[in-house]
């Protein structure tokens, strides 16, 4: 009996002074298929701020468990439940796209793991769930910076709105801009939509020549939008234009061409104006590492889904208890990110601020930053 | 909506359609010659774009240079296949050879997807093509109005190859009966294998006028323009090369019409050439120039 | 002669009983990783099975399951979905009020998919059956396309590509498990069948069969209206595992992944679709490795993401060009067992 206690009482001290465990988080990303460009470069991001910041301020070591969804649905599925029964995993971070982080969030709701987003913006995705949280800004709040800017910086008053029906970004974006710049006074005198895949935008480009807006936006992804501002070029359709994160890449610039000179854009963030102390400290490492020049901000912001992880888990009691997770995640306030300050409310969507760029001479350059 | 605009629709639709002609050519050989659906084909036509990109921005060719590497190369490519995935399954049941020409086709795709990454890259357009014309209040570039030129001069010279000469004879012949063409003393074979080489040629042609008119390429560019292709030809009459030309038209056209004076039903452009490949089959199966399906064909 | 009837019989109940058991240990023992592997694995003996039955034993070629899986699955989810939990998440558009209508338990919901899925392929036999089988391949993969396009631009339905989330989750091994059963024991009832006899005769040789008698149009058409219900029905199954489907979900590399499941287990053979399914379903959390960084000793290989889907088709081509028949042929598991001389 003696003996007993005495194990007991030594196994609690141990406890106490902490042996270091290992905790298992978990990563969904496409890092094949047709979105393995955008997951890898956001993995990228996770795993370098793993190696920045391995352990917990108790000594626990971060494990990182990625799956990889293919950027398909059952997949998806299959991942997230793996990582949740069979690798006992306290969180996840993912899954790139609205639809298939949607997916992820269903299944983790369920068994109480709090989720991560790091891009995906549909306003829906965090409604009605308990366990959803994202790093990035809405869809909605997109619409307004851009609406505002318009408006108020460049006095554009009528628009032309082009939205791609295939993807949920590019309705959810389209949707907010409406409605905050018919809010702010403007009118939208077209809407334009297109498919994904679309390559001859002729027609279109003729349609928003013959109703003269003051300017267009396109919440289009990259290939897309550069060749409607080639064609656009073609028939002498010289409007200012304006999109979200979708064009946020070098491609779009190689796409384009001398045709996108000029066109604007709102990113996350901008690696030229690191916002932060651990933003600097980031790039520098992060250049160091990959021997690269430029930084992506899916990259900056897949960092920031580990960091605000590793917060709430530091401030948490016990750092594998998946609630107080959950429950430090929303409650993160004036947190310095790689990707900005970043604040998360009880719904678990970040507020944060939007950086606005234009492409000048072929490189996307930092024009302004927007606070909410 | 007045006759200028009318007009500007006209020619993106011509430009539009010859593409799709250029493509359907090869389906409408192969299909007259083996009775196959080579669904490989809008991939060729993929690799031939790749091959022009490769040519002018990574080995620095001249521009006609770079179309030239792709002619030949893709005419290779399609040799090729016909040699290793086809050809041994001449004498087996049909469906394993559409099940391989489905297998060639995901490859290919998946191939240039790892090894040169999904997203697109810009095409390097040579500048002289780039220039915008002006007449009357239409504007279009170089490259758009080369298209059907380019398109009707091959046309042309497909119909001398198979008419005039003594191998398009032995196409036409072999497109009639397999068995009587061997007795002949023509080797089916290589005569199948010039067909191919022949199709590929011409998708290479049209993967660079894809190329050079929406300046980018991607290993999926291939899927939806062979399909539409392969409804082209249906449309225009299986077998028969100027109708594939004449179904390219039509389905260009319908797409480019229906955006551009039915805006709302923009989103469906894609499913046209479908739509028309049932109305074909339901009402018409021999297609438009009406060669009855177990006779004549080219 | 009867005695050997009454022995096959006995071992045909075994399976089924044996495979009905494995179901229940699985789903009450079994992790929630494996269970949902195992769902995937009968949703997709369902459709491998029924695929086989146009492809394998009609002999016909079709690309036709992307589109009517994705047929049933949005039947399945508009019938399972209450008015309020549709009203919520149709954010494109406002719901036809007649979308808001709809609603029903889950049986009706699988059944109704599925019949709307036999109800399209019927449509689409007439044009594609008339004219020999050459264009069923290119209509059904056009079809595939428009299914797309049409869930895509019609958001007053399919609420577009948001598509459709919280369905419930009916789907359980007991559900999926059962219904791969039954669609096992139906389709192997088809193929011994007269019907299952006149397809055959159309795989092997049209012009014999049509001298024969058989009526070639109406028998491809059934083959095509029972695969595509069974299709419906795994749609149905599927949406209602994953609670959420969107447009993006049934592309064609869903079908591609049937093709070679078939392929693999041998064309026309039952029994080798359900081995393909567990062999390419199951294996292809294993296959990930493909896509990895690889060390062969002497060199090195960067990670190639997408390298499995180039493996596949190479699979694919190589099983057509030097071991056609699969790993099964057209056997059955029955035939294995059968003495030489025997049919």
């Amino acid at each position: 009996m003696r003996k007993l206690a005495t194990l007991i009482t030594s196994a609690a001290l141990l406890a106490s002074v902490g042996i270091a465990k290992e905790i298992k988080v978990g990563a969904v990303m496409p890092m094949s298929g047709p979105l393995a460009a955008y997951g890898q470069v956001t993995y990228e991001g996770v795993e370098f701020a793993n190696t920045l910041q391995p352990t917990l301020k108790n000594g626990d070591t971060i494990k990182l468990v990625l799956v990889d969804n293919k950027g398909d649905k059952v997949e998806t599925a299959t991942s997230t439940t793996r990582l949740i029964s069979s690798d006992k995993v306290v969180a996840i971070l993912g899954a790139l796209t609205s639809t298939n982080t949607a997916q992820t969030i269903a299944i983790a709701d369920k068994k109480k793991i709090p989720v991560i987003a790091a891009v995906a913006t549909n306003d829906k995705l965090t409604t009605k769930r308990t366990f959803a949280n994202r790093v990035c800004f809405t869809d909605s709040f997109q619409g307004e910076v851009v609406a505002n800017y318009a408006l108020k910086d460049l006095g554009l008053k009528t628009a032309v709105v082009i939205v791609d029906q295939a993807q949920v970004y590019s309705l959810g974006l389209a949707k907010a801009f409406t409605k905050a710049f018919k809010k702010g006074g403007g009118k939208i005198v077209k809407k334009i939509k297109v498919t994904s895949g679309d390559k001859d935008f002729k027609a279109v480009v003729s349609q928003i020549k013959s109703v003269n807006p003051d300017f267009m936006f396109l919440p289009l992804y990259h290939p897309e939008a550069s060749m409607i501002a080639r064609q656009a070029k073609q028939v002498g359709l010289n409007k200012p234009m304006f999109s979200g994160d979708g064009v946020a890449n070098q491609t779009f610039i190689d796409l384009g061409g001398e045709s996108v000179e000029g066109y604007m854009f709102t990113d996350f963030f901008d690696y030229s104006a690191p916002p932060t102390q651990r933003s600097k400290d980031f790039i520098a490492g992060y250049f160091k590492k990959t021997g690269k020049k430029e930084m992506n901000s899916f990259t900056a912001l897949g960092a920031d889904t580990y960091n605000v992880l590793i917060a709430a888990m530091n401030r948490c009691a016990n750092p594998e208890d998946s609630v107080c997770i959950n429950k430090q995640i929303k409650s993160t306030k004036g947190y310095e990110g790689v990707s900005g300050i970043l604040n998360i409310d009880k719904a678990g969507n970040a507020t944060r601020s939007a950086v606005i760029k234009v492409i000048t001479n072929g490189k996307a350059v930092y024009k302004t930053t927007v606070n909410p | 909506m007045d006759f200028t605009v009318f007009m500007q629709q006209m020619v993106n639709g011509f430009s539009l359609g010859s593409m799709y002609a250029l493509i359907a050519i090869g389906y409408t050989m192969v299909y007259g010659v083996l009775r196959l659906i080579n669904f490989a084909h809008g991939d060729i036509m993929m690799v031939g774009a790749f091959l022009g990109y490769f040519g002018v921005s990574i080995l620095g060719l001249p521009f006609p240079a770079a179309v030239l590497l792709a002619v030949v190369g893709s005419a290779a490519l399609g040799m090729l296949t016909d040699k290793i995935a086809y050809r041994p399954l001449r004498s087996a049941p049909k469906i394993s050879l559409l099940i391989t020409a489905i297998g060639i086709s995901f490859f290919l795709e998946n191939a240039f997807n790892v090894f040169f990454g999904g997203t697109p890259r810009a095409f390097p357009v040579p500048e002289y093509m780039e220039i915008i014309l002006s007449l009357g209040g239409l504007t279009f570039s170089v490259a758009s109005l080369m298209v059907p030129i380019v398109t009707l001069i091959l046309l042309a010279i497909i119909l001398w190859i198979l008419f005039k000469t003594k191998y398009g004879m032995a196409i036409r012949a072999l497109a009639f009966d397999v068995n009587t063409v061997n007795l002949m003393g023509i080797d089916a074979n290589r005569i199948i294998m010039i067909v191919f080489g022949i199709g590929s040629a011409l998708a290479a042609v049209g993967g660079i006028f894809w190329a050079v008119n929406y300046p980018s390429v991607e290993p999926m560019m291939g899927v939806l323009i062979g399909l539409k292709a392969f409804a082209a030809a249906v449309v225009g009459g299986i077998g028969s090369v100027a109708g594939a030309v004449i179904g390219g038209f039509i389905i260009g056209f319908t797409e480019v019409v229906v955006v551009a004076f039915l805006p709302e039903y923009g989103g469906y452009k894609d499913a046209f050439a479908f739509v028309l490949l049932i109305l074909v089959l339901l009402f018409k199966p021999t297609g438009i120039l009406g060669l009855n399906f177990d006779k004549s064909r080219f | 002669m009867n005695l050997i009837i009454k022995k096959e019989q006995w071992i045909n109940l075994a399976i089924v009983a044996s495979t009905l058991w494995f179901m229940w240990f699985a789903q009450t023992h079994f992790d929630e990783y494996t269970v949902r592997i195992l769902n995937n694995i009968a949703i997709f003996t369902i459709l491998a099975v029924s695929y086989n039955l146009i492809n394998g034993v009609t002999g016909q070629f079709s690309l036709e399951p992307n589109g009517f899986v994705a047929i049933g699955a949005y039947v399945a989810a508009l019938l399972l979905l209450d008015g309020d939990a549709k009203e919520y998440q149709y954010d494109i558009e406002d719901p036809y009020p007649w979308v808001l209508l709809l609603h029903a338990n889950f049986v009706w919901a699988l059944f109704f998919a599925g019949t709307f899925s036999a109800i399209l392929a019927l449509i689409l036999s007439f044009p594609v059956f008339r004219v020999r089988g050459d264009y069923l391949a290119i209509v059904t993969l056009g079809f595939g396309f428009i299914i797309r396009i049409i869930a895509i631009n019609n958001p007053e339905v399919t609420n577009g590509s948001l598509g459709l989330n919280d369905i419930p989750e009916y789907s359980n091994l007991y559900w999926t498990g059962g219904i791969a059963t039954l669609a096992v024991i139906g389709i192997l009832n088809i193929i011994y069948s007269k019907y299952g006899r006149a397809m055959k005769a159309i795989r092997d040789d049209e012009d014999a069969a049509i001298a024969m008698g058989v009526n070639t149009f109406k028998v491809k058409t059934l083959a095509f209206c029972t695969s595509a219900f069974l299709e419906g029905v795994g749609g149905g199954l599927l949406a209602a595992l994953l609670t959420s489907i969107s447009p993006d979900l049934f592309t064609f590399f869903f079908t591609f992944q049937l093709l070679i499941i078939i392929v693999l287990g041998g064309l026309g053979s039952t029994t080798g679709a359900i081995i393909g399914t567990i062999l390419v379903i199951g294996g292809s959390e294993w296959m990930r490795f493909l896509d990895e960084p690889m060390n062969f000793g002497f060199m090195e290989t960067p990670a190639m993401p997408g390298m499995r889907m180039v493996v596949f088709s190479v699979i694919l081509i190589f099983v057509m060009l030097f071991a056609r028949e699969g790993i099964m042929g057209k056997r059955e598991l029955k035939d294995l067992f059968k003495k030489r001389g025997e049919s």
